[in-house]
């Protein structure tokens, strides 16, 4: 089955998004990296709206896009709505950054925009829940979609803080350690159910890989390492689990197969 | 409710794809299009007990139809007051969510529009042509749960062991074919 690249796009950068507004919120209650959190907050908000505007390329006809307000249950029409919500939650976030505002705002914002934004890294994957292609038809496939986004936005959130010499602490590494664990597990849970190391070998193995073994190396080794090594550390977590999700969801793809195709019209 | 819906008895179907044509005439449907396919299924067996048969596939009428479901504007809608799955051409936006969510893989896509379509059953007239058209009496329209009705008829002369459905993952189609096993065996639930 071909790749849908627009939405392949979208799921990973929405993904990415969600879980790096997650990392700057904990940063609002762990107090490190504080120099980091409106870059963070700002590029976690890039990549939500680079996301969104990837899945409006899927369609054919955007501009009737708010006949959704029709069908508030689907699966796209939530997965809309949290990207607005995340969206709007961010910005209030990056006002009250700039005004130097009290810290329980902050931290009531940043959490509510990385409850969405996490949701959202599940949502993404959940509307794909059908009976209709049996391999996707698992709640497994969804927490694949979470377990591969998350290393990817605590990676570049790391990354970034480095960069931007604001300390992220030890403990945040080991959290993309953990992140790697739960990429490594959530995604292989999916893909061995689906068969996709037989079926799609090389992307299944590049998502282990990415979103599983190289978070967990570079994340444990990082919270030993001095800070300078701690950013190449992160940077190359942050480059691999990008690598993993998108190889995860292109993955999801290359499997799937409907239960039946009499016209010859499936995607 | 009403359950309106096609039942084709594959006993006297001989793959003329008359159905096929009438449905693409009456509907303007371009070149590579289809709501409606003849699909040969087999031969099968090994010579001299090989069996073969037609089944023309269109949409289904699911009772519980995945597309209205995954639908996010609701273009895929059950219609009120006649409870048949249609399509709102002016408000899909190309998502092609429910041509990932059709079990059957019935469902077009037409290019020049850049929207999903599908069969109507001949809203525009009183039977789909398909039906008026079959040359030898195979296709039977109505409501299945009018006992009057020419579908419901055909279902009821038919002997229940040879009253099959498409494979049913949750989504119940209604859509009924009519093999004898004296003609092929049913493999459309393997």
């Amino acid at each position: 089955m071909a790749i849908q690249w627009s939405l392949v796009l979208f799921t990973v950068l929405t993904g990415l998004g969600g879980w790096m507004l997650a990392a700057v919120a904990a940063s609002e209650f762990t107090g490190k990296a504080s120099r980091a959190r409106f870059a963070g907050a700002l590029v976690a908000l890039v990549c939500a709206a680079v996301g969104g505007i990837a899945s409006v390329a899927h369609l054919s006809h955007p501009e009737r896009m708010m006949e959704a307000l029709n069908h508030p249950t689907s699966g796209i029409f939530v997965e809309a709505v949290l990207v607005g919500l995340m969206g709007a939650c961010v910005i209030v976030y990056l006002v009250l950054l700039a005004r130097d505002a009290s810290a329980s705002a902050r931290k009531a914002f940043a959490v509510l925009g990385a409850v969405f934004g996490v949701a959202l890294s599940f949502m993404a994957g959940y509307s794909y829940i059908m009976a209709a292609r049996p391999v996707w038809d698992t709640v497994l496939l969804p927490l694949g979609y979470l377990g591969t986004a998350a290393p990817s936005g605590i990676a570049a959130y790391l990354a970034l803080a480095c960069g931007m010499k604001a300390e992220p602490s030890r403990r945040a590494m080991t959290a993309l350690g953990v992140a790697g664990i739960a990429g490594f597990v959530l995604g292989g849970a999916y893909l061995v159910f689906a068969g996709a190391f037989s079926a799609a070998t090389l992307p299944a193995v590049v998502c282990l890989a990415g979103s599983g073994i190289a978070p967990i190396v570079c994340g444990f080794a990082a919270a030993r390492a001095r800070e300078e090594a701690s950013g190449a550390l992160a940077a190359t977590a942050l480059v691999c689990a990008v690598a993993g999700s998108v190889a995860y969801r292109c993955a999801m793809w290359m499997i799937s197969v409907p239960v039946a195709d009499y016209l010859g019209t499936v995607l | 409710m009403s359950r309106y819906a096609i039942v084709v008895n594959l006993n006297r179907c001989t793959g003329c794809y008359g159905c096929m044509i009438g449905c693409k005439n009456e509907n303007g449907i371009a070149l590579g299009e289809n709501w409606n396919k003849v699909v040969q299924v087999g031969p099968t067996g090994t010579f001299p007990d090989i069996e073969q048969y037609f089944l023309p596939v269109m949409c289904q009428q699911c009772e519980d139809a995945p597309c209205v479901h995954v639908c996010p504007t609701g273009a895929s809608y059950r219609d009120p007051d006649t409870n048949i799955v249609l399509v709102d051409k002016e408000k899909c936006i190309g998502c092609k969510y429910c041509m990932m969510a059709c079990p059957y893989g019935v469902r077009a896509w037409n290019t020049a529009e850049a929207c999903v379509e599908k069969c109507t059953l001949c809203q525009q007239l009183d039977e789909p042509y398909c039906v008026t058209n079959c040359a030898v009496g195979a296709r039977f329209y109505g409501d299945l749960d009018d006992p009057d009705s020419d579908a419901a008829k055909a279902v009821a002369a038919a002997d229940p062991a040879d009253v099959h459905h498409l494979k049913n993952v949750g989504n119940n189609p209604a859509t009924c074919y009519i093999l004898s096993s004296k003609y092929a065996t049913w493999k459309e639930d393997e």
